[in-house]
């Protein structure tokens, strides 16, 4: 008993003892994926559930990007790919894919999205946070609601509302 | 006050009141004399103005209250019952719906005072004046028995068998100053949690005073034992009227009394005629309105008909229900669907260990028998509890033919047959829509004029029907009446007029067929537009909503005789049975309900007719659809030219479906494909199988 309060002691105080202590200002977390060669931040808000690539049931008539419907503990959610909704290549399923349970409109309910590998968790402050211009030059930046500053690290901050758009 | 947590409860009541009400005032229509009707629609008035007055809606609550007024003459006989008086008695309850309408949508009545109506009821109340005592003389013979009855209850501290302790406590409080009072408190009959509001006056009252008496006990009433009132001897600073108006601010009590309490009154039995005039005044003032002007008077009133009226009043056996949330229906359902899940895994776990020859298999079986067994029951006990009369939902109808009746100027008569047919309350509570639809639509195009009906010799009245009844697994509703019938030939120019049929193709149509075609969108066959149908949106509206429902509508038409609406809805929405199939490596269901046979047949059996595939099976064409085609992917059939098909129907339609291989017989579990999949064509759902994957659902009625 005594071994084990110890052991979840010591666990509380690891991250404590990390170098990030100063969280006081507003810090939005994000949790980092890669899609194809770009790296992207996706509210930690929004996600239910990271699950490693499965069997999906493929649902015959739909959009391209809807890949089908996967079981997650008893519930039936829809799956979409990601690079396929953002007009990117099709998924390559590695080890490292994995599907993203997003809740972004509880009205809506969850839905997973292919991603090629989740990195890391960043916290970001808000003055860390650029939002970004749309010149209407490129069409690519809709998805991407700001980039974030992490040291020298660049991350797109994905705009969720890409997930409900429809068809595109 | 925060009422808000008994909205649900109070619109829920009023629908019934409401509904109550349509067939009670229908039924007085009929039988104008009849006193149990008459005593029924005064008590759901009388209801319904005590719930408006305690949720604080005051325009509800003035028109109930007029419309109790106008009852309660008919109840003492002053005013008889006239078909005028039906008429702007029906507007006052479409008056009231409205309000509840409201009420529902922006939790506010709305600004509609309705002062025609109300003024139409004075009317006739006043009219009727000089048959009989003029309406000024009642006033006070109503008030009479009022003032009575709260004198004689009004003290009712009085009665209390005070022990000596007790007296001398009080004699003590006296001498410190403070005052010590007497209160009764009466809680509305019809509340739920009469506890609960007995404890919230204690508590209202321990703010104000100390409580030194109670009867019964304060443990009895927070335990609930006691009838409608209690009585208290409080010690307080405070005038009494700060203390009947703290009780009285408790929502859901009807009247509080109270006076000073006047020792030389103690322990005597007998009450004095006058009653103290502070407390008279205090329990007008102070009460809610609803329920003090007339919480003594039906307790007065109804002891009179009962002795005009040897039988008893016959009051509606209240079924025993008690309200469940639907949420929480959902949680058990979604639990014993998970069971039927985990039973599923167990199955197919325990065929994989009769291939590698488990020698405990045999007794494994027995249990996943006894589980399977359980699981059934429970399934459908569950089912059970989800299932409502359809009742709710067709009672308002004999209320629609009658006012249709008079709007269209056709005389008809409504028979309902099998209200008591049960059915999942998703469904009941939206099969209202489509039934109404098809009920207008047989007294708007259905009924002849009472010339045509006299032209082909039928009864001048014409009927329509409305049967509910079970039939396998399905509910099968039907609407039928004894008029035109629908003529195919009209019908047939009109499709061709509006571009939905060629001419061509109109000739190789048969009679049904054409019939059919008025399901299809924008079809309406009203030679002219009216309010109550024809407007274009209809039958094709009839059939979506009851395929949303999974249920299917069909016509059959005589012409000249009448025509017979069916529908047929499944009863139970959440599990089925279902057939499992692959196809092109996928495994799909089939519900069982809509398969008619399982045949195998060569690829010899395939004629052509206009380019499509058909069998013909024991003389009947039956055309063929490759599932794997319509699901695009590859058939992993071997090709040695057999093949399976399922034989699916929906109405008279039917159809082949190629399928690859036969999986066997499954109970599913229905699950929704989430709102993100919204356009998916030919599924209408998905399951998750014992090994965990999911399969989908075909949608037969989106391949036919």
């Amino acid at each position: 008993m005594e071994q084990l309060s110890n052991t979840s002691g010591n666990l509380a105080n690891l991250p404590a003892d990390g170098d990030e202590t100063k969280i006081v200002t507003e810090m939005l977390q994000y949790i980092v994926i890669r899609l194809g060669d770009e790296e992207y931040g996706i509210d930690i808000n929004f996600i239910d559930n990271i699950v490693r690539m499965q069997h999906v049931t493929r649902v015959p008539k739909v959009p391209e990007y809807l890949k089908g419907v996967i079981n997650l503990r008893g519930e039936v959610i829809p799956v979409m790919s990601l690079r396929l909704k953002m007009g990117l290549e099709a998924d390559e399923i590695t080890r490292d894919s994995r599907i993203l349970i997003l809740k972004v409109d509880p009205e809506e309910g969850s839905v997973g999205v292919i991603v090629d590998e989740v990195k890391e968790v960043v916290k970001l402050a808000v003055d860390q946070i650029e939002k970004v211009s749309h010149d209407g030059r490129s069409d690519r930046p809709i998805y991407v609601s700001g980039v974030g500053k992490n040291g020298d690290q660049l991350i797109s901050l994905l705009d969720l509302s890409v997930i409900n758009l429809e068809d595109n | 006050m925060d009422v808000s947590q008994y909205l649900e409860i109070f619109l829920d009541e009023t629908n019934e009141h409401l509904q109550n009400l349509n067939t009670q005032i229908l039924n007085l229509e009929q039988n104008p004399d009849d006193m149990d009707t008459v005593n029924e629609i005064f008590r759901a008035a009388h209801s319904m103005k005590g719930m408006a007055g305690t949720m604080g809606y005051k325009r509800m609550q003035a028109l109930t209250h007029d419309m109790e007024n106008v009852f309660s003459d008919v109840r003492t006989g002053a005013i008889k019952v006239m078909p005028d008086m039906i008429d702007t008695l029906f507007q006052c309850l479409d008056a009231l719906q409205e309000y509840t309408d409201n009420i529902r949508n922006t939790s506010d009545e709305g600004t509609n005072d309705n002062e025609p109506i109300i003024k139409k009821l004075n009317e006739i109340r006043n009219s009727k004046g000089g048959a009989a005592p003029a309406p000024a003389a009642e006033a006070p013979k109503e008030a009479a028995p009022e003032a009575a009855a709260s004198a004689a209850d009004g003290e009712k501290w009085n009665h209390i068998a005070f022990d000596e302790s007790q007296v001398s406590v009080m004699q003590e409080v006296l001498k410190s100053g403070k005052k010590v009072y007497g209160l009764n408190v009466e809680i509305n009959a019809d509340c739920v949690l009469k506890a609960a509001r007995a404890f919230l006056v204690l508590k209202a009252l321990e703010e104000k005073g100390e409580i030194l008496v109670s009867d019964p006990p304060t443990q009895d009433i927070e335990d609930e034992k006691f009838d409608l009132d209690f009585t208290l001897v409080v010690a307080s600073d405070a005038p009494v009227e700060e203390l009947i108006a703290a009780a009285s601010a408790v929502s859901e009590i009807a009247k509080v009394t109270g006076a000073p309490l006047d020792f030389d009154k103690i322990k005597t039995a007998d009450v004095e005629e006058e009653a103290a005039p502070a407390a008279e005044e205090a329990s007008v003032s102070a009460a809610p309105a609803a329920a003090a002007t007339t919480a003594p008077a039906p307790a007065a009133a109804s002891a009179a008909p009962a002795k005009h009226n040897d039988k008893k009043a016959s009051k509606p056996i209240a079924t025993k229900t008690i309200r469940v949330d639907i949420e929480k229906l959902d949680s058990l359902m979604n639990l014993v669907s998970e069971l039927i899940i985990a039973k599923n895994s167990l199955v197919s776990a325990s065929t994989g260990n009769n291939a590698s020859g488990n020698t405990n298999s045999a007794s494994f079986n027995e249990q996943i028998e006894y589980l399977e067994s359980v699981t059934t029951n429970l399934h459908e006990s569950v089912m059970k509890v989800r299932m409502v009369p359809i009742e709710s939902t067709v009672s308002k109808f004999p209320r629609m033919i009658r006012d249709l009746s008079k709007s269209l100027n056709k005389k008809m008569e409504l028979y309902m047959t099998g209200e008591d047919t049960e059915l999942d309350r998703t469904v009941v509570d939206q099969i209202g829509d489509p039934l109404m639809h098809l009920l207008r639509n047989s007294a708007d195009h259905g009924l002849e004029s009472a010339e045509v009906r006299a032209e082909r010799g039928k009864p001048p009245v014409g009927s329509i029907f409305l049967d509910a009844f079970q039939e396998g697994n399905n509910v099968i509703i039907q609407v039928r009446d004894d008029g035109n019938g629908i003529d195919p030939e009209i019908v047939k120019s009109k499709a061709i007029e509006r571009g939905i049929i060629t001419p061509e193709q109109a000739a190789t149509m048969n009679e049904q067929e054409i019939i059919n075609l008025l399901f299809l969108p924008g079809f309406s066959t009203a030679k002219k537009v009216s309010d109550i149908s024809g407007r274009g949106v209809g039958l094709d509206v009839v059939r979506s909503n009851i395929e949303a429902l999974s249920g299917e509508v069909s016509v059959k038409s005589q012409l000249g005789v009448g025509s017979t609406w069916t529908i047929r809805l499944p009863l139970t929405l959440a599990i089925i049975q279902s057939l499992m199939v692959v196809v092109g490596g996928e495994k799909y269901a089939i519900s069982l309900a809509s398969i008619e046979t399982i045949e195998t047949i060569h690829n010899s059996d395939i004629k052509y007719v206009q380019n499509e595939e058909v069998i013909n099976l024991r003389g009947t064409v039956i055309p063929l659809i490759r599932l794997n085609k319509v699901l695009e992917n590859e058939s992993k059939a071997s090709d040695d030219g057999a093949m399976v098909v399922v034989i699916v129907k929906k109405g008279d339609k039917m159809a082949g479906l190629i399928i690859d291989e036969l999986m066997g017989q499954q109970e599913i579990v229905i699950k929704s494909l989430g709102k993100y999949i919204k356009h998916a064509k030919f599924i209408s759902g998905a399951t998750i199988l014992g090994d965990g994957e999911v399969a989908l659902i075909l949608d037969v009625n989106a391949l036919l």
